[in-house]
């Protein structure tokens, strides 16, 4: 069944012809010294009707810039200087602006990147969803369109198309309610099947989204005839205002509470929330190509699955095209149809998704599958391990049999509670509650939870960032909080911080060497040659070359500074390092590079990890056993394997559910 | 928002006892014998002296001398000048001409800054918007005095299109060159803030948004980069209106007009302790209330800023 669909759709898209074509498509962007920088060299993709076609590829690989380009939106020095993009036929290169406006909203939409810059601090969410009603001259035809509507309403004239837009308005709702209620009753419609139906009535009639058409649909399928059906639709559903029509398409993007959050302003919105409104804005003007360009990176993986999920139904009811850019593989491959591999300016593969991830040809495709986090299914095994170095793994054992014998745990948790005064609010907010766990020497030991679940208070009462309400940290079975002076050095010296943004956590006034350094030189540990050749031995360990010692962190990419940030967190010869959320923000191949670097250097120096993350996929390379955290309790703790293989509780499930691509099977060659 | 205000206005009172003290103090340093200097080139006769010290208090210590002057203006009784006259009938006769001065020099600079700083900032790179670079580099670097005495020359001598001086009682055209020379430095700062905010916010995401929306060019210039460039444009220029009454002084003795600028350069000259200290205590008012202006307007403009 589901294939028949499938093929009959193929053969639909056959038949019309790509609506987005590119051909040997080439940008350029102008230096300040006036030279041209090839952002993207003959690339070629095209999107059918109501396909999700994926781009992907790491930062820098041209992905975004031709998405741009299709939208005639390149940014800065950035043009067109050769091949084609066609649109539905008409060229788009070479258009102006003006024309691009025309475009722009109504036949191409965009959902971009992160939500937090995307939409005017000092609008209402309302209005600026009506800009694009506005600026397509959806606001004229709605009048004229209620106006036309008002007129037949009375009239005997047949409007029973599909095409019919005419929405359903809030002041109408109760009466359509009131009149479906009398008429299903007529129609002996009664029990469960009548409240089986009017709640399906209270659930899709939503003012400004519901057609008519479809308010008349819906009354034939409870069971009413098709005239009196249409009857009801065409008197009450009779065009709704811009305030309705706003707050109906809100609430299409999954916005709760539409009416009200229209008319707040975007700092009153979470990430997730906002992303909602411009899924709504990028559809308002219902286009047959929606551009998403990130929608959802910047967000947690939970509200991610969801708003991907909506978008997903939202674009397949509206049969709206979506060209999707991402930089992970598993996120493509789980919702696209077709991928296109870029990698410096080059589309290196393109093909079904499936086709691409199974059987990868290009290297380039061949490492992305390597390196997707959502895709690999088991824990990194270190080089050692592996068996390459027989004799330090024999070391690594003993070392870690010696500190066995001291104790089992060295991070010990118990009854860990912290609490946080809320401003103008009496009752103090729980942000951990009771949290008890440890972490086993030379294991690592993931907390897992979404943004707001306490995880990072654990792991700043751990570093003894932030002091207990209650409950203790133990750190060698001595309370954390009790460390001054001398001991706290010292405890200082063994556990050591690395944090989530690379870009914040380095001083920019700093010289790389400097920032290795200064724990060296803080501790007082060696003169200035020995820390010199420490420093060295450091950057070798993080497999960075010498040369970047005299080099400051702004000329380093975001990989590049998480490993100058662990190699400073290694500088003193740490028991325990606490990484909180360290990997988020690098590119996939990064974060399979640093998490690969963290496993080596576990395996050689028996360290142990508190790792801190929102990604199961993460955890799944990199840790032994696995705490879940929920509103700051602790909901579920077990090994890896097992909380994969059986997760208990109902929020762990989601969690994996959550993870892009986490169903498909890979044919690794 | 009423609790922000009234603690804002409650902060209003150490400000107050702070400034008059401190002014108070420095009138008080000042070198040279007041009273003495009331002689002219007679001599002094000590006698009178002593009665006209006695009847201003200056024969007391200075914090007893203070403490009367706050006692009286609490009653609004803020004394007399040495001439005889009440200090509060100097000042009723100084601010109108300086509040006309100030408001005409607000409204040349908040138009013509704004205008310029706009096509200055949507035309970066223009030979135009060079040329406004350059002239409101020249106009921040230049003194007021200069260009006040350029202007006067040029305008006045020279050609004679505008009156050379305003003398008292002045009238609209009697202000105009006043007026621009005082406004001209605050111009050339809008010029160059609305400039800089405009083409940093032509590269916000929210403007490529709108642009993807199909909005045309002229409704995104206006509805998300100028309406959030002017933000701290407006809030500049509602601080700028009370520095534009107490910053007169030089246009004001340049131009001869008798405001509140010359008023305070010629009390300072006699010494008169009195007349300095209200008229600095009422310009610090003035100060106090626009800066409040300005907060509430912040929050009507911004809805981020929201005050408890």
């Amino acid at each position: 069944m589901t294939k028949n669909i499938n093929e009959n759709l193929v053969a639909m898209q056959r038949a019309h012809g790509p609506l987005l074509e590119v051909k040997d498509l080439a940008i350029d962007f102008t230096t300040d010294d006036k030279r041209a920088v090839h952002a993207v060299r003959s690339a070629s993709f095209s999107v059918y009707p109501g396909q999700w076609v994926a781009i992907v590829g790491e930062s820098g690989s041209g992905k975004s810039t031709s998405a741009m380009a299709v939208l005639g939106l390149l940014p800065g020095t950035g043009h067109v200087v050769g091949g084609s993009i066609k649109l539905d036929g008409q060229e788009l290169t070479g258009l102006k602006q003006k024309d691009f406006d025309k475009l722009r909203g109504s036949r191409m939409g965009l959902v971009p990147q992160d939500p937090m810059s995307n939409l005017n601090p000092v609008w209402r969410i309302g209005t600026q969803v009506q800009e694009s009603l506005k600026a397509n001259g959806m606001d004229v035809a709605h009048e004229k369109r209620s106006a036309l509507a008002k007129a037949l309403a009375g009239a005997e004239v047949e409007v029973r198309g599909k095409d019919d837009e005419t929405f359903l308005g809030s002041d109408k709702l109760p009466a359509l309610m009131d009149a479906a209620k009398t008429a299903l009753q007529e129609a002996g419609v009664s029990g469960e099947a009548y409240d089986q139906a009017l709640a399906e009535f209270e659930r899709d009639w939503v003012p400004g989204s519901e057609t008519r058409w479809r308010v008349a649909d819906s009354l034939v399928k409870a069971g009413l005839d098709e005239d009196k059906a249409w009857d009801i639709a065409k008197r009450y559903v009779t065009g709704s205002t811009m305030d309705d029509r706003i707050a109906g398409l809100l609430a299409e993007a999954g916005l709760p509470d539409a009416a009200t959050r229209a008319r707040q302003y975007p700092h009153e919105f979470s990430g997730g929330m906002r992303q909602r409104a411009l899924i709504a804005i990028g559809l308002a003007c219902r286009p047959d190509l929606l551009i998403a360009d990130e929608p959802t990176s910047a967000l947690d993986v939970t509200v991610q699955k969801k708003i991907l999920d909506h978008l997903h139904m939202l674009t397949d009811e509206l049969g709206t095209a979506v060209l999707f850019i991402t930089h992970d593989l598993g996120l493509a491959a789980e919702r696209a149809q077709h991928i296109v591999v870029m990698y410096k300016g080059q589309v290196v593969e393109s093909g079904p998704s499936l086709e691409v991830l199974q059987h990868p040809q290009h290297p380039y495709t061949k490492r992305l599958v390597a390196a997707a986090p959502s895709l690999a299914s088991q824990r990194i095994i270190s080089a050692k391990e592996r068996g390459q170095d027989a004799a330090s793994l024999m070391e690594h054992h003993v070392v870690g049999e010696e500190k066995l014998e001291k104790s089992e745990n060295i991070i010990t948790v118990e009854h860990l509670t912290r609490e946080f005064k809320l401003p103008r609010k009496k009752e103090m907010f729980k942000a951990v509650d009771d949290v008890s766990f440890s972490v086993k020497r030379g294991t690592t030991l993931a907390i897992v939870g979404e943004s707001g679940s306490g995880k990072s208070t654990v792991a700043n009462m751990v570093l003894k960032l932030l002091e207990p309400t209650s409950g203790k940290a133990l750190y060698e079975g001595k309370d954390i909080a009790s460390f001054k002076g001398k001991e706290l050095l010292d405890f200082r010296r063994h556990v050591q911080p690395v944090f989530q943004n690379p870009y914040g956590s380095l001083d920019p006034m700093y010289s790389i060497f400097r920032s290795i350094e200064e724990p060296l030189r803080i501790h007082g540990i060696g003169d200035k040659t020995s820390r010199r050749k420490r420093v060295r031995e450091l950057l070798d360990m993080v497999e960075m070359p010498e040369s970047v010692m005299g080099r400051y962190p702004n000329e380093l990419s975001g990989g590049q500074r998480q490993r100058i940030a662990i190699a400073r967190a290694m500088a003193l010869d740490p028991d325990v390092i606490v990484c909180d959320e360290a990997v988020s923000a690098l590119d996939v191949l990064v974060q399979d590079q640093v998490l690969r670097l963290l496993n080596d250097l576990q395996a050689e120096r028996g360290l142990s990890y508190l790792f801190i993350t929102h990604d199961l996929a993460v955890v799944r390379q990199i840790a032994d056993e696995v705490v879940v955290m929920q509103h700051g309790k602790l909901v579920e703790h077990a090994t890896t394997d097992e909380v994969f293989d059986h997760p208990k509780m109902q929020y762990t499930r989601d969690l994996l559910d959550a993870i892009p691509g986490g169903k498909l099977q890979l044919g690794l060659d | 928002m009423g609790k922000y205000l009234l603690r804002r206005i409650l902060q209003v009172i150490p400000v107050v006892l702070g400034t008059t003290l401190l002014v108070y103090a420095l009138v008080f340093a000042l070198p040279g014998d007041p009273v003495k200097a009331m002689f002219g080139d007679k001599p002094v006769n000590e006698a009178v002296a002593a009665q006209i010290r006695a009847e201003y208090n200056l024969d007391k210590p200075f914090i007893v001398q203070y403490l009367l002057f706050l006692r009286n203006a609490l009653t609004l009784d803020f004394g007399n000048t040495f001439a005889g006259q009440p200090v509060i009938d100097e000042i009723a006769r100084a601010f109108p001409v300086t509040i006309k001065l100030a408001l005409m020099a607000f409204v040349f600079e908040a138009i013509f800054g704004v205008v310029f700083g706009i096509i200055s900032g949507f035309k970066k790179g223009k030979w135009y918007d060079t040329v406004i670079l350059i002239v409101s580099l020249l106009l921040i670097s230049v003194p007021t005095f200069v260009t006040g005495f350029l202007g006067q020359y040029l305008l006045g001598v020279k050609w004679s299109i505008l009156p050379v001086t305003a003398g008292n009682n002045p009238g609209f055209i009697d202000l105009l060159l006043p007026a621009m020379v005082l406004g001209s430095v605050s111009m050339a700062y809008i010029i160059r803030l609305t400039r800089a905010e405009i083409s940093s916010n032509i590269a916000e995401d929210y403007v490529r948004t709108a642009r993807a929306k199909g909005m045309s060019n002229r409704s995104v210039m206006l509805r998300h980069v100028l309406r959030n460039s002017l933000i701290p444009v407006v809030t500049y220029l509602g601080q700028d209106i009370a520095a534009l009454m107490g910053g007169a002084m030089i246009s004001e003795t340049i131009f001869n007009i008798h405001g509140v600028g010359w008023l305070t350069y010629q009390s300072i000259l006699k010494g008169e302790g009195n007349l300095v200290v209200s008229i600095v205590t009422l310009l610090m008012l003035i100060f106090v209330v626009c800066n409040l202006i300005v907060d509430m307007l912040y929050a009507v403009l911004d809805p981020r800023i929201r005050y408890a």
